[in-house]
């Protein structure tokens, strides 16, 4: 299990990643669900889970699957869209409807033909005409591998780590909340990433020692 | 890389946040970009670090996403199909709605009848004995507005006396006034062509009236209007308005 474990990791290394700084768009004409999404906006998440959940909702219904199986392929599909932001891929002008449903709808009859569903019928499956570019296959591979990350951290990391790069909150604000000094978020949140980094180069050394 | 592998110091660690986050300096950037172009290990490091970072932003992501599916999961299906429901009633009640107007909406010459016609006044009557109290007591009905009941009175007195340009003319507005107007129309051509009768013009007025509100342009323009006549001139406007 470790063996697998370290190996998971060992995938979140970079191989071709080429660093997105976040300003580089600004004064571009970007959509504002992509400056959203860049941003980590809850309102703008919440915008594109209302705006295309419905149409996404009803193909899985119609094609054997639930409501909860619907919100699943839905929900993986704006990861991969919100991380595609993230990298810098997206043109301004994609549509961010259609780019949900493709990528819900392509998971979606992934699951249908896995073995476990074999007995359903799919109605719609036009997956000839619209097929994945690979790009989307990587990143959700690059999904799996940054959940690992995540799960790495304690509470408190999250707790830190999670109001500063998520929430973008200012040091001063998530001192004020948790009733310490700037200094010391800033010294939390440090060590924190300097956890995930420890834990990296351990797994470089194992990888030595296996390879 | 200015340090040691094994050792990223605070500092360092801080720079490469901030030109992740798009928060360094401009002047500073250009800087950085320079070391990173050159120092391969740095920029294997910056990749890692917004790599982290990455992942710490999809733990936010996907809470933000369950919260979101918690919200639509407590709206109930029905509840939003019937929205739905609600949604397609209303627009098709519109368009119905719109479609009874279209349908029931008065014609330009029920419009231009309306603008027009005014009822005759009718004859002053007597109040002391009178020469000719049937046709008085039906011109009290008229007068009253009980237009049905005059006409009545006046059709049947019409039969006994049917060279009456009098009767004529009153039946047939007795006739308007209840708003069988097809039915005042041959009264009125009658009426109109007598034009011995002091009600002659009147009744060309009212039958040019009549045959505007049925539409009837062919007819209405053959209506004999003497060119004194002050109905000449409005039929005239109608006319124009018509066409």
């Amino acid at each position: 299990m470790l063996i697998f474990s370290i190996i998971a990791w060992s995938k979140a290394l970079p191989r071709t990643l080429t660093v997105a700084r976040e300003d580089v768009h600004i004064g571009t004409n970007e959509a504002p669900w992509v400056i959203g999404l860049r941003r980590n906006d809850p309102e703008v998440l919440g915008t594109l889970y209302n705006a295309h959940y419905p149409t996404v909702r009803t193909y899985v219904l119609r094609n054997s699957g639930t409501e909860d199986d619907a919100r699943d392929v839905f929900q993986e599909a704006i990861l991969v869209l919100w991380l595609k932001v993230k990298d810098g891929q997206l043109i301004p002008e994609a549509d961010p409807g259609g780019f949900l449903y493709r990528v819900a709808k392509n998971k979606w009859l992934d699951v249908v033909r896995s073995a476990a569903h074999k007995h359903m019928k799919v109605i719609h499956d036009d997956r000839l005409q619209d097929p994945l570019d690979g790009s989307e296959e990587a990143i959700e591979e690059r999904l799996v591998r940054l959940r690992g990350v995540y799960e790495k951290l304690d509470d408190k990391c999250r707790n830190v780590l999670d109001q500063f790069y998520f929430e973008r909150k200012d040091l001063a604000t998530i001192a004020a909340a948790m009733g310490v000094t700037e200094e010391s978020v800033r010294t939390i949140k440090y060590r924190c990433m300097m956890k995930l980094r420890a834990f990296r180069n351990a797994i470089r050394g194992e990888e030595k020692e296996w390879g | 890389m200015g340090m040691k592998n094994h050792n990223l110091e605070q500092e360092e660690f801080e720079r490469m946040e901030a030109y992740v986050l798009g928060t360094m300096p401009t002047l500073e950037r250009e800087h950085y970009e320079k070391r990173l172009r050159a120092d391969a290990a740095l920029r294997a490091e910056l990749e890692q670090q917004q790599e982290h970072i990455h992942a710490v932003e999809l733990g936010g992501v996907q809470r933000t996403l369950r919260e979101l599916a918690r919200v639509q999961r407590a709206t109930p299906v029905t509840s939003r199909r019937w929205v739905s429901y609600l949604k397609v009633a209303a627009v098709v009640t519109l368009v119905l709605a719109s479609a009874i107007w279209w349908l029931s909406r008065p014609t330009t010459g029920e419009q231009l009848f309306a603008e027009h016609f005014r009822p005759d006044p009718g004859l002053p009557v007597a109040m002391d004995a009178s020469e000719d109290p049937a046709f008085d007591d039906a011109m009290v009905d008229y007068k009253m507005q009980a237009f049905a009941a005059a006409r009545e009175k006046w059709s049947s007195q019409l039969k006994d006396r049917p060279g009456s340009d009098t009767l004529r003319y009153y039946t047939a507005m007795a006739a308007l006034g209840a708003g069988d107007i097809p039915g005042a129309v041959p009264l009125l051509e009658k009426a109109s062509a007598d034009t011995a009768s002091p009600f002659a013009d009147k009744a060309a007025w009212y039958l040019f009236l009549a045959y505007t509100h049925a539409g009837d342009t062919a007819h209405a323009r053959t209506v004999p209007f003497d060119p004194a006549s002050p109905f000449a001139a409005r039929a005239a406007t109608i006319q124009h308005a018509l066409r």
